[in-house]
């Protein structure tokens, strides 16, 4: 582990359990999970699909209840919190960026980014300006009057990732952030993540290129619900090209990629 | 009938074929309407409204034809042909020339002499007396009357037993329910000055013969009259009631003499006959020839006539009115299509992109729709027969308040065919609004689509939409042509429709911005300044040209509302520093950014709360008026007095009364007219007023010719010269609704003398606004006699009270007085004040039915809601993400529907309230008369009231859904 462990983790996870239920249906998608996270960390999340990563982001970061054990941030366990409150929460201290990057179509691109700000209270004006300074940048300040169907892939995870960031929060949690982007476009979002992670921002990123998990400074590897690794990427990526242990020559990074869903328990 | 079947097999065939031949498209289409089952049920319950509203106009029609036919059984049995005469002692020649030997095609003839007169019960012990004002004694041999025709069970005298004698008489049920009398009771006739009392021997059905009773009760809608009141009295009853001092035959102008009937009935039973009795009239006429004073008319014929003809207007006028809801309808289809189209662009545009063929395209959307259609056009039908049958039932109840001249027992008929036909129109509205709309969808841009983007204006478009434009400016520039030249749709409509297709023009010219805001102006403005501007063409508008007017107006200002709509987003902006600011960005920015989607839903509220208002505008107008129209009917009087005609109140008697100061008699007929608009001779009623009217007042005109300094001035000219006339707007009208086409000062008119054929031109001086009492045109009294003689009699008096004396009181107690004369005594101000309240009451009817209509509305509003649950789940996960409370959502969701239901009542309203000023301030289309302008504050309150509660409740479901919205679930939804 790196050496920021020394200090209280920013958020600390102790046998986190998710079960989802569909009718009879039960799927145990986190078996007891471990995790902290330490302020101005960089972590990877990776795992084969359908192994529970999206599922750790969205019970770590209060979108989503849990069914056992605790998920403290900043010392306060978010999901003894009512809904109000854990939404509250998550206004203040999360910032979410996604695959598909989920901009409000009918507002600009500087609406958009303001609209964090807003909802905390921060008034018109100044999130105004400060919408507007994030994104410039994310390097979109000629963009700021352009709703998402007239900006590129890549400009909107820009806009989303100014939204993810501009009222400032203790995490921001990626899911597959260049999943929908080409190589090069994705390598140039990759490149901004980790600027703003320089800058001091707590990241978690859930990924499944190899290259972004090598990149890291600290890679978590979830399998079938569990945590199977977590610690240097070289460490566990080892001389393997592929981290999810697949040969990328047999299905190619963009390609279709077959979803495996595989219910780790059926009742 | 056929052009729609034709039609409905044009639209359905492709959807037929495609079911058969292309299984992928319907399972395509089942999916579809399966994957989203409550919804269907919503766009079904929405578009069924058009077909329920359009079903249930053929309904009231159906009911009204159906109830005014069914007279044709209880007055007439196997009576076609009345020959009437004054002169009773000619009856038995008239008979014997008609059935001696029987007119071919005939197959019996009967005399019978009626006349008019008040029924009473003698007193009881506490000196209490049941009458009946509007009785009806009749002379008949019952024998004779069995024969009338092949079948006696249609004559009503089947079980009559022989003609009574001496003291007896036999009742009809009718008059026996109203008086309570049985067999063996006595009951109490008056005629001509005196009275006489029989025993009751029978009571009778008020069927066939024995329900006729001289026709006679005339109105607005004609003379449907139920069954008659009768007392059959022993023949030589009414010569020796005659023979009494008081009932010897008076100056011409007094009582009503008996009038003598043969009735003639053609081969076949009630209804059969009908049609033959064209070829037995000619013979009928040719017999009589020589016989003065004689007034044949096929009274079957013209009852049948009258049937369809009510019934027919009655279905005009409801669909004509529902006009607007079934438009709002189309609206919520063409809304509900694009939402579905908008839905499936990213699908739809890689289909297109794979390859799949555009007309497929359109066929598979259209099926689904023409399945919405089918199911909607069903269950439409089936609920308009229950909207018919509430309306059957208020207008039932409408029809006893006032005096429509409509006295029939309500019989609820909903033919098949005319069921058929309304799910037929509804079915071809929808199809053809859902191929048009799948039509547009096909021509998706596939980048576009797929990318999600607006369609771009590619350059074929351009010149296209151009020469569209041009196009409709020359069309609408030959509309307006036409509409100078006197086409009153052409002037309405040329000029806006030209407006429109210009935008397209102008804006290359213009920023768009600008050329749709002048060019909406225009047709704004012009279709509320033409009854101005061009009050020539557009006098005697109707029902139609208001849809017409109602649709351009809501068109171009839901055009200029929603162009302009920025200004809202920036008051949002601006509010959005406060509070619920959020929730105000949110509601605001959807409907703003789908302008298209967001001018239908407005547009469909426009148009209904459009017409409510403007109901509500008239609906106020008549409530406060009541005081202001008495003044003008009164000429200084209090009451009006109406007695039998059979035994008149007389003058001196009045006079006589304590209460009494003053007394004008006035004499009443129904004599033929014929004006420029009406050249078949019509039935109606005439005045005739001496100088004793005009001692304490003058009725108020509208308008009279220059050559007449003051309205009393016009009066004494008609005084003075039988040929001069004061008519009112409404003569000679069928129907209710503003006049259609009617006679001004200056032009002439001509009565006839239905007897004698006699006929006379008059000119008119003066034209009344309306026609509360039904006075029908105003004549000299003694003009009047010379004409038609023995027809006029003094049935009406208006009544001038003494000081202090209260006329509802006065009323009753003269009523009571004068029982024996059948009279009927009441203020002026309270026979207004039961029109208006008849009036107001359908006016209340028309706004229900409205009401449905915006039923469509908030149907469609509420669709649309749940369409943007869905279609924006990931956006509220992500939203929720991002720390939105749930309220925030759920209050962004109700204030959208708020500001789309304000924005389209405001515009309804303003509109209305534009249109309606200008329509009775500044215009003649309702008549000459200022009929003043107040705002219907009240009701108002209500239009916007009702609504907007309605469209929060719709919205509270969907709202409710989206604040519930998981945002861990709902971001995982794959786009
Ligand atoms: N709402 C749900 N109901 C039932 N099962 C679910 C639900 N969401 C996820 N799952 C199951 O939980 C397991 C973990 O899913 P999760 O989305 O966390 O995987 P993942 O590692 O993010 O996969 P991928 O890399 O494909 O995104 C899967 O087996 C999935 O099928
Ligand atoms: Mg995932």
């Amino acid at each position: 582990m790196s050496g920021v462990a020394t200090t209280e983790p920013m958020l600390e996870a102790t046998g986190v359990r998710k079960v989802y239920r569909t009718g009879a249906l039960e799927v145990e998608a986190l078996r007891g999970v471990d995790l902290r996270i330490h302020a101005g960390e960089l972590v990877c999340v990776m795992g084969p699909s359908g192994n529970g990563k999206t599922t750790l982001l969205n019970c770590l970061s209060g979108l989503d209840s849990i069914d056992a054990g605790t998920v403290l941030v900043d010392g306060e366990d978010i999901h003894t919190m009512d809904d109000a409150r854990r939404t509250e929460h998550r206004a203040r201290r999360m910032g979410f960026i996604f695959q598909s990057f989920n901009l409000i179509p009918v507002f600009t691109a500087l609406e958009n980014v303001e609209l964090p700000l807003l909802v905390t209270g921060v008034p018109a004006a100044e999130a105004r300006e400060r919408a507007a300074a994030m994104l410039a940048r994310v390097g979109l300040s000629q963009r700021l009057k352009n709703r998402p169907t007239e900006l590129s892939g890549g400009e909107q995870q820009r806009v989303a990732i100014a939204r993810a960031l501009v009222s400032e929060p203790a995490i921001v949690w990626a899911d597959e952030p260049t999943g929908n982007l080409d190589s090069e476009t994705a390598a140039a979002v990759l490149d901004l993540l980790r600027e703003v992670h320089d800058a001091g921002q707590t990241l978690v990123v859930v990924t499944h290129d190899p290259t972004i998990g090598r990149s890291g400074q600290r890679l978590v590897q979830v399998r079938d619900g569990r945590v199977t690794a977590d610690g240097a990427p070289r460490d566990i990526l080892g001389g393997l090209p592929d981290g999810n242990g697949h040969d990328p020559a047999a299905g190619g990074r963009r390609g279709p990629r077959p979803r495996r869903t595989r219910p780790l328990r059926a009742r | 009938m056929v052009v729609l079947a034709v039609l409905l097999g044009l639209l359905l065939l492709p959807v037929v074929v495609d079911a058969v031949r292309h299984g992928e498209l319907r399972r395509l289409a089942i999916r579809n309407i399966n994957r989203r089952r409550g919804e269907a049920v919503l766009v079904v319950a929405g578009s069924m409204l058009g077909t329920a509203i359009i079903t249930s106009a053929f309904v009231v029609g159906d009911t009204l034809g159906a109830s005014i036919r069914d007279t044709a059984r209880t007055t007439l049995g196997p009576a076609d042909v009345s020959v009437q005469t004054l002169d009773v002692g000619q009856l038995a020649e008239l008979a014997a020339r008609l059935a001696d030997p029987p007119v071919a095609g005939t197959d019996g003839v009967l005399p019978l002499v009626i006349a008019r007169a008040p029924v009473a019960t003698p007193a009881d012990a506490a000196g209490e007396r049941r009458a009946e004002p509007h009785g009806v004694l009749v002379e008949v041999d019952f024998e004779a009357a069995r024969r009338l025709g092949s079948d006696p069970a249609i004559t009503g005298f089947a079980g009559a037993g022989p003609t009574p004698t001496g003291d007896e008489a036999v009742l009809t049920a009718a008059l026996a329910d109203h008086l309570q009398l049985g067999v063996g009771d006595t009951v109490e006739v008056y005629a001509y000055g005196t009275e006489r009392a029989f025993r009751v021997r029978d009571v009778i059905e008020s069927v066939g013969v024995a329900g006729f009773g001289g026709g006679g009760g005339r109105g607005v809608f004609g003379a449907a009259q139920a069954g008659a009141r009768s007392v059959l009295v022993p023949p030589g009853t009414l010569a020796a009631l005659r023979a009494t001092p008081s009932g010897a035959p008076g100056p011409a102008g007094s009582a009503a003499p008996p009038t003598g009937f043969v009735l003639v009935s053609v081969e076949g039973g009630v209804y059969e006959s009908a049609g033959r009795i064209d070829t037995v009239l000619p013979e009928v006429e040719r017999r009589l020839q020589g016989v003065a004073g004689v007034q044949v008319t096929p009274v079957k014929q013209d009852l049948l006539e009258q049937a369809d003809a009510v019934g027919r207007q009655f279905t005009e006028l409801f669909s004509t009115v529902g006009g607007f809801s079934v438009i709002a309808g189309v609206l919520l289809l063409v809304n509900i299509f694009v939402m579905l189209a908008e839905e499936r662009k990213v699908e739809l545009g890689m289909l297109r992109a794979v390859g799949m063929k555009r007309g497929r395209l359109v066929r598979g959307f259209g099926m689904e729709g023409a399945a919405y259609a089918t199911a909607a056009a069903v269950a439409g039908a089936l609920v308009g027969i229950g909207v018919g049958r509430v309306i059957v039932y208020v207008t039932e109840g409408l029809f006893s308040r006032g005096d429509l001249g409509i006295d029939v027992t309500f019989r609820f008929a909903a033919e098949p065919a005319s069921i058929l036909t309304g799910l037929a129109i509804g079915l071809v509205i929808s199809l053809v609004t859902v191929w048009a709309t799948s039509l547009r969808i096909s021509r998706l841009n596939v980048i576009a689509a797929i990318r999600d983007l607006p369609d771009p204006p590619g350059v074929s478009h351009r010149t296209r939409s151009l020469a569209l434009g041009a196009a409709g400016v020359v069309a609408g520039g030959l509309l307006f042509a036409a509409g100078l030249a006197g086409a009153r749709a052409g002037a309405l409509a040329g000029l806006p429709i030209a407006a429109f297709s210009a935008i397209p023009l102008l804006a290359r010219l213009l920023p768009r911005r600008l050329a749709v805001n002048v060019l909406c102006a225009v047709a704004l403005v012009w279709p509320i300044a033409v009854f101005s501007v061009l009050p020539g063409v557009m006098d005697g508008a109707d029902i139609a040209l208001f849809v017409v007017q109602g649709v351009l107006l809501v068109a171009a200002a839901v055009t200029l509302v929603t162009v302009n709509d920025e200004a809202f987003g920036q008051l949002a902006e601006r509010l959005s520093v406060a509070g619920r600011g959020l929730s105000m960005r949110l509601g605001l920015a959807y409907p703003l950014a789908r302008r298209f989607r967001t001018a239908l839903l407005l547009g469909m509220y426009a148009l209904v709360i459009f017409t409510l208002t403007f109901m509500a505008v008239f609906s106020r107008l008549f409530a406060e008026q009541a005081p202001r129209f008495t003044e003008e009917v009164r000429a200084g009087h209090h009451l009006l007095v109406e007695s039998n005609p059979g035994n008149p109140v007389s003058t001196e008697a009045l006079l006589e009364q304590p209460e009494v100061e003053a007394v004008a008699p006035i004499l009443r007929a129904f004599p033929h007219f014929t004006a420029h608009y009406q050249p078949e001779p019509m039935p109606w009623a005439v005045t005739g007023i001496d100088e004793r009217l005009l001692a304490h007042g003058v009725p108020v005109l509208a308008s009279r010719v220059p050559e007449y300094a003051t309205d009393e001035e016009a009066f004494r000219a008609v005084l003075a010269d039988p040929g001069l006339a004061v008519v009112s707007e409404f003569f000679l009208q069928r129907g209710g609704g503003p006049p259609i086409d009617r006679l001004r000062s200056g032009q002439t008119f001509t009565m006839i003398n239905p007897a004698s054929g006699e006929a006379r031109e008059l000119t008119v001086v003066g034209v009344l606004s309306a026609d509360w009492m039904f006075t029908g045109p105003m004549v000299g009294a003694g003009g009047l006699v010379d004409l038609l003689g023995p027809q006029a009699v003094p049935t009406r008096h208006y009544v001038r009270l003494a000081a202090g004396v209260e006329p509802d009181e006065a009323g009753v107690a003269l009523t009571g007085r004068f029982l024996a004369n059948g009279a009927d005594a009441r203020s002026f101000e309270t026979i207004i004040r039961s029109n208006l309240s008849q009036q107001e009451g359908f006016i209340g009817l028309m706004e229900g039915f409205l009401g449905l209509g915006l039923l469509i509305g908030i149907a469609g509003l509420g669709v649309v809601m749940v369409r943007a649950v869905r279609e924006r789940r990931r956006q509220i996960g992500m939203l929720r993400a991002m720390g939105f409370p749930a309220r925030t959502v759920r209050g962004a969701f109700l204030l959208e529907a708020t500001f789309i239901a304000l924005q389209g009542i405001l515009i309804g309203v303003t509109l209305g309230l534009v249109t309606s000023y200008q329509l009775l301030a500044n215009s003649s289309t309702f008549g000459d008369s200022d009929l003043g302008f107040l705002v219907p504050w009240a009701g108002l309150a209500v239009l916007l009231a009702v609504p907007l509660g309605a469209s929060l409740l719709a919205a509270a479901w969907p709202a409710g859904q989206a604040s519930r919205i998981r945002p861990a679930v709902a971001l995982r939804i794959a786009e």
